[in-house]
């Protein structure tokens, strides 16, 4: 295609947009409501994901080796530890590391109840995953080998802290699903408008020749232009808030506790520029497609 | 040029508008097509357009069954004709100049033919002096004349006109006439459809009777008065 059929088509894009304003501006801003309330769980989904992943990084099976074992029997426990699918590192814990480790928490004053008792410690295992939700499966693993004594990990917490995870995930993609089909409905009304207010130059169009893709193109172009308006305004809107909140929360030392800082927004804004630009054209695309279906069939 | 074989049109509704029609129009001819309202006129030039599709028989555009061309391949079939209709149909917010210049970007002519075509035909139809009027601002020949502008621009081997002269006082309409004549004697094909008894009997050209959608009547210097 010619440079200048290209301004024009564009060009009758843009001004379908002015022609049309109260629409474009209601339809703009419903798509961004949808887009926000899919955006603050996409948001809060991706804190929970990369907390999983802290969790994940931070959570320890200890695997406590049965006090009969010889030297060489713990070798290969370990080594056949390490073979199993899921698991990233296994660090040997000797007694006496158990015992130092045992003293660190406890403190002063707990230290002299474990004073001359190394004794009662056993040998172990701290195995560390690289997926959490491999954990079930890994435990049972290390349970099938011999002269185990027993398994300790946060088994529950692990639990809710993925189903959480999962919910959110859900919820997102239950949202971003009735988003798309609002904003569909939405775009392809208003260029519904537009193209019923120009069916006359529709039909002048297609009597001098035109073919319905260029006839579709400034419709296209129309739908495009309100999707990715909207999908930048709501990157924007969800930065500041974000932002904004999450500074609140930071000055509380409310998430310290659960080790758990939040992700900057710099962290989640290309993904989020992309889901939404990527949004923006293609419902936009669709919208205008199906609102132009019935003029073109002259 | 234009070729029917056997053609017949019944509506979804039931109305049978056109029936079992043969004729052919050859290249460079002038044909008047006549006949009371409701006879089938606008349905024929429907037929021709590929507006509506023939229920039997078969339509020769170009040397080229119509019949099954595809629906995609509509619109370059009608690049090959001008077509006029008796509301003018021009783009009100548009200028003289840019309704036809309109008809040019839609076959993604470049801007340079644009530029040097858009003022030929508005000479060739006598309204150099308003490309930069808008429609309203326009007497009705006028406005006629700014389509038929636009529909000769793209160079099309015929002219359809549906009663172009169906809105215009006498005198305009034979300004109009005269203009598809003159249009029509620099070798374009031309077929219009109208009422006009007066100006088809003077201009003696080819006359197609239709009434209740048969063609009872194909004059060579006919009038519009067909006895039966
Ligand atoms: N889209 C349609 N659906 C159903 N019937 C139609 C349709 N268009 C036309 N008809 C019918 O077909 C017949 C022929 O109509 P047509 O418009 O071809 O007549 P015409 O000769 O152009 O009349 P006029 O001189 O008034 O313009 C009429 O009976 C009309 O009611
Ligand atoms: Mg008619």
């Amino acid at each position: 295609m010619r440079f200048n059929v290209i301004n024009y088509l564009i060009g009758e894009g843009i001004s379908n947009l002015f022609k049309n304003k109260k629409s474009t501006i209601s339809s703009l801003m419903i798509m961004c409501a949808t887009m926000l309330i899919f955006g603050l769980f996409f948001v809060i989904g991706e804190n929970i994901n990369a907390f999983v992943k802290n969790v994940a990084d931070a959570q320890e099976i200890r695997v406590i080796i049965a006090d009969t074992a010889t030297e060489e029997q713990i070798e290969e426990i370990g080594k056949q530890i390490l073979e199993i699918d899921g698991v990233r590192n296994a660090e040997f814990i000797s007694k006496e590391k158990a015992y130092e480790y045992m003293k660190e928490m406890l403190g002063e004053s707990g230290a002299e109840l474990l004073e001359g008792r190394e004794g009662i410690f056993s040998v172990s295992y701290d195995v560390t995953l690289t997926d959490l939700e491999l954990n079930d499966e890994v435990q049972e693993s290390i349970l099938q080998l011999e002269h185990i004594k027993k398994i300790e990990s946060a088994n529950k917490v692990i639990t809710q802290v993925i189903s959480l995870a999962n919910g959110v995930r859900i919820v997102t993609g239950g949202l971003l699903i009735l988003l798309v089909i609002i904003s569909i409905a939405i775009i392809s009304n208003t260029i519904k408008l537009t193209v019923h207010a120009r069916r006359k130059e529709i039909s002048i169009m297609k009597y001098v020749g035109a073919t319905n893709s260029f006839i579709r193109w400034p419709f296209l172009v129309e739908g495009v232009i309100i999707g990715v308006l909207a999908g930048l305004l709501s990157v924007g809107i969800i930065w500041g808030t974000y932002t904004l909140i999450a500074n609140k929360i930071a000055e509380t030392s409310f998430l310290e506790i659960a080790h758990w800082k939040l992700l900057e927004f710099k962290d989640m804004f290309k993904l989020i520029l992309t889901v939404y630009l990527g949004l923006g054209v293609g419902i936009g695309v669709v919208g205008s497609s199906i609102s132009m279906k019935k003029y073109l069939e002259v | 040029m234009i070729e029917f074989k056997n053609v017949c049109k019944k509506y979804g509704t039931g109305t049978d508008a056109v029936k079992n029609a043969s004729f052919k129009i050859e290249k460079g001819e002038f044909a008047f097509l006549v006949g009371s309202s409701g006879s089938g006129k606008s349905t024929l030039i429907k037929l021709i357009l590929k507006e509506e599709e023939p229920s039997s028989g078969n339509i020769i555009i170009n040397g080229k069954d119509t019949t099954f061309l595809k629906q995609n391949r509509v619109p370059y079939l009608r690049r090959s004709m001008g077509i006029v209709f008796q509301d003018f149909r021009l783009l009100p917010d548009k200028t003289v100049y840019e309704n036809v210049a309109f008809a040019m970007y839609i076959v993604k002519a470049t801007p340079k033919h644009i530029r040097r075509q858009v003022p030929m035909v508005l000479s060739l139809v006598g309204l150099s002096g308003k490309a930069k009027m808008y429609p309203n601002e326009l007497s009705g020949g006028e406005q006629q004349r700014v389509a038929l502008a636009r529909a000769l621009v793209n160079n099309p081997s015929m002219i359809i006109a549906d009663e172009p002269t169906g809105n215009l006082d006498p005198d305009t309409a034979w300004d109009i006439m005269n203009l598809l004549n003159e249009i029509n004697m620099r070798g374009t094909t031309v077929v219009v459809a109208t009422h006009a008894k007066e100006i088809v009997d003077q201009m003696k050209k080819r006359v197609i009777h239709i009434n209740k959608g048969v063609i009872v009547k194909d004059d060579k210097k006919g009038g519009y008065d067909c006895e039966i």
